[in-house]
């Protein structure tokens, strides 16, 4: 290509804003909700989007099952993206529901939320979400964030409580999603409320494989994980305790458009809930994890053995 | 459409933006340093197989059909490959920039070496020229202007994959694309977005530029 | 680095339906590519002011990086495959635009006006005779732009409709290599595919090239 097609590309650039400028538009990620698209199928089809990580294709597979178990018609759809991608798709009516963890979701509606305990998290929930979606009922099942530490740097430093980190301040790097670092759950509260400060943040993922091999090549010292993780147990690595209640209750939640959470839904969803603890959550997680099995096979199986699937 | 215009020229142009360890102008430098060394070491690797390619004739096919190989290689599924199997570091990200470099470079290396008229060639023997001789002092030079071309192209194109660095948490301009998505900032985006656009739109012209000026001379 | 061959034969069905995803994403956006260059190139050939500003419009859209070009259309287009697929057809275009306006270069003027005074119309020149004699450079443009569109569909697979894509993202989040291999070689073995047929369909369609070879 020559350098005039570059400039006559460049001038229709430059005339394009003028053209758009007349047609509005969007300026965040969040798409407003219009036409619900799928709701038109009726009340007995449900469409189910998962996020991007294995446990929560395993819940959608299991929302799937049961809800498959009380008559309805479920097209799941794994493995959409992450929560920035998904949460405003279910806004759109590109899909139904999805399984969400309490405080991570008030986070993401606001901020600067500080509630902790479950109930507390359940109301704000309620309050913040915009029209047309709701939470049902909490799982007994929770996959919390964990801050955690090898078991070489918890005895060298004596780290056992979120509060012993304030004895290093400025030493230890922390990683954690780029996320952490503006939010409660990460530099901010941790500042806030043990006084904590760190030498260095690295922008990394949500317990995914390059916070994991940070940790373990010692490129961080402290890592935001998620307590379901099986490779905490595997590592042998330390979740620092937090007494003054900084992290936030994670239960499970159904995020629903309201107008497909019927009776039918709400109670079918319910059982799976009461069923669903979380140490078989964490059983689940390792054999899709660990040993690489299906995240609806393993789910099926399951929901089966529960006599949840119908 | 509008509002987010202006918020992007606002971002663009706010000199809080550019400056600090994470600022515009740092993720520009790496993003560069990324691209530069990718294409560097790319062209060390390919310009020798396309010349003895294109010198020899022998391994044509070869030389035709790495290109499309090269187009058909998932730059995602390399850098992810590459990661399982040496861990967290840059590595992956200059792999699959180098693979996705390679192709471009050997293919129109080989294609004006062969551009090259046998006459030209023979004369170059018949004045008792060696083989390497004839390759250094005629060849190349002959071919040079596509060779250029081919550097170019593999320029323009490891610029607007090294976003694939802040894939695997390293830093560049892609930054902006992974971590507006994170935070849920469109303008952080289309800002990452405009500046790697803009990055590998000046380069293909300086390199261009350069090119007319080394070659004004050709006839081609 | 070991691969679990038995992964690979308890999942020979997912990868059958993750390849016809991946296509259903490729196809339409190629084909909507191939709609939209046609036209804009027989403008770009016919009003020469416009040609710069078409292809180096199309050359910077290519410039931008997919993944972007992807979630800035999210909020216009929704969490849909219409996003992925109008993501890459714009990238078809740099290829498809600039193929067909050389292909169409390369009819020489003689021949156009040769027709256009046998008493074809314009219309009628551009669709009997200048785009068949432009089918060759058209077809190698064609392929070029399914080859890139096959492996770029990978990257869609952030907003779900990444098709071979998702054993990628897959295989990272479950430090599980095998699925990546068999994503890497599926995505080559596609193009190479799509390659063949249309090598295949090339030939097909201009028989008066395969006589002229064989004369």
């Amino acid at each position: 290509m020559n350098r005039r097609n570059f400039a006559a590309g460049a001038l229709a650039l430059a005339v394009l804003p003028m053209l758009a400028a007349c047609s509005g538009g969007a300026t965040t990620l969040d798409t407003p909700a219009s036409a619900p698209g799928s709701a038109a199928a009726g009340d007995s089809a449900i469409v189910i989007g998962t996020a991007n990580f294995s446990e929560n294709q395993i819940l959608g597979y299991l929302y799937a099952d049961v809800l498959k178990g009380a008559g309805l018609t479920v097209t799941v759809k794994p493995n959409l993206g992450s929560r920035e991608i998904v949460v405003p798709a279910l806004q759109n009516g590109d899909i139904d529901l999805l399984p969400e963890y309490q405080g991570s979701l008030l986070l993401y509606l606001d901020p600067k939320a500080t509630e902790s305990d479950s109930d507390a998290l359940q109301k704000a929930l309620t309050a913040k979400l915009p029209q047309g979606l709701a939470v049902l009922p909490p799982s007994a099942a929770e996959d919390a964030d964990v801050f955690t530490v090898t078991k070489e740097s918890a005895a060298k430093y004596g780290l056992s409580t979120l509060a012993d980190l304030a004895k290093h301040n400025g030493k230890l790097v922390f990683g954690g999603p780029a996320e952490d670092k503006t939010r409660q759950i990460g530099l901010v509260g941790l500042k806030e409320v043990y006084g904590a400060e760190f030498k260095a943040f690295k922008s990394l993922d949500a317990s995914g494989p390059l916070v994991k091999g940070a940790l373990k090549s010692g490129d961080v010292d402290v890592a935001n994980l998620f307590s379901t993780d099986a490779d905490i147990v595997k590592n042998g690595w330390v979740m620092l305790t937090d007494p003054k209640h900084l992290i936030p209750a994670q239960r499970i939640v159904p995020l629903i458009r309201t107008g497909k959470a019927t009776e039918t839904v709400k109670t079918a969803l319910a059982k799976l809930n009461t069923a669903l603890t979380t140490e078989e959550l964490s059983k689940l997680d390792a054999l899709v994890d660990v040993e690489h099995q299906d995240p609806d096979t393993v789910a099926a199986e399951w929901s089966k053995a529960h006599g949840l699937s119908g | 459409m509008i509002d987010l215009l202006s918020q992007l020229a606002a971002w663009l142009t706010s000199s809080g933006q550019w400056a600090g360890p994470e600022g515009i102008a740092q993720r520009l430098l790496e993003h560069v340093q990324y691209s530069f060394l990718s294409t560097i070491v790319a062209a060390l690797i390919a310009l020798p197989i396309g010349l003895f390619i294109g010198h020899t004739g022998r391994g044509a096919f070869f030389a035709i059909n790495i290109s499309g190989f090269g187009r058909a290689l998932p730059t995602v599924g390399v850098v992810t490959l590459v990661f399982l199997a040496s861990g967290l570091s840059m590595t992956p990200v200059y792999v699959s920039l180098i693979a996705l470099a390679i192709p471009v470079i050997v293919t129109n290396t080989y294609a004006g070496m062969i551009a090259i008229e046998a006459d030209t060639k023979d004369a170059a023997r018949g004045m008792g020229m060696t083989g390497l001789q004839s390759l250094w002092r005629v060849e190349i030079p002959l071919a040079a202007p596509l060779i250029m071309t081919g550097l170019r192209l593999a320029a323009v194109q490891v610029i607007s994959t090294a976003t694939i660095a802040a894939y695997v948490s390293f830093g560049g301009l892609g930054r902006y694309i992974f971590d507006g998505l994170a935070q849920r900032d469109l303008t952080q985006v289309l800002g990452g977005a405009v500046l790697v656009a803009g990055l590998a739109v000046t380069v293909d012209l300086i390199l261009a530029g350069v090119n007319r000026v080394l070659f004004r001379h050709r006839l081609t | 680095m070991t691969i679990e061959w038995q992964w690979l034969s308890t999942h020979t069905d997912d990868l059958w339906a993750l390849s016809l995803d991946h296509l259903s994403t490729a196809i339409p956006a190629v084909l909507l590519g191939l709609l939209i260059a046609l036209p804009l190139a027989v403008v770009a050939h016919r009003i020469r002011p416009l040609r710069g500003v078409l292809l180096g419009l199309s050359n910077i859209m290519f410039t931008v990086p997919s993944l972007a070009l992807f979630v800035i259309l999210l909020p216009i287009t929704g969490l849909t495959r219409t996003t992925a697929i109008t993501g890459l057809t714009i990238y078809t275009l740099v290829v498809l635009l600039r193929n067909t306006v050389e292909g169409l270069d390369s009819v020489p003027a003689k021949v156009r006006e040769a027709s256009l005074a046998m008493g074809r119309g314009r219309v009628g020149t551009l669709l009997k005779v200048e785009l068949p004699l432009a089918l060759p450079v058209i077809m190698a443009g064609v392929r070029v732009a399914s080859v890139m569109t096959i492996s770029l569909v990978s990257v869609a697979s952030y907003i779900g409709y990444g098709g071979i894509g998702q054993l990628f993202t897959d295989g990272f989040q479950r430090n599980f290599p095998t699925p990546v291999i068999a994503g890497v070689v599926l995505t080559l073995l596609l193009a190479l595919a799509a390659d063949a047929l249309l090598v295949l369909v090339q030939w097909l369609c201009t028989p008066w090239i395969r006589k002229g070879a064989r004369a």
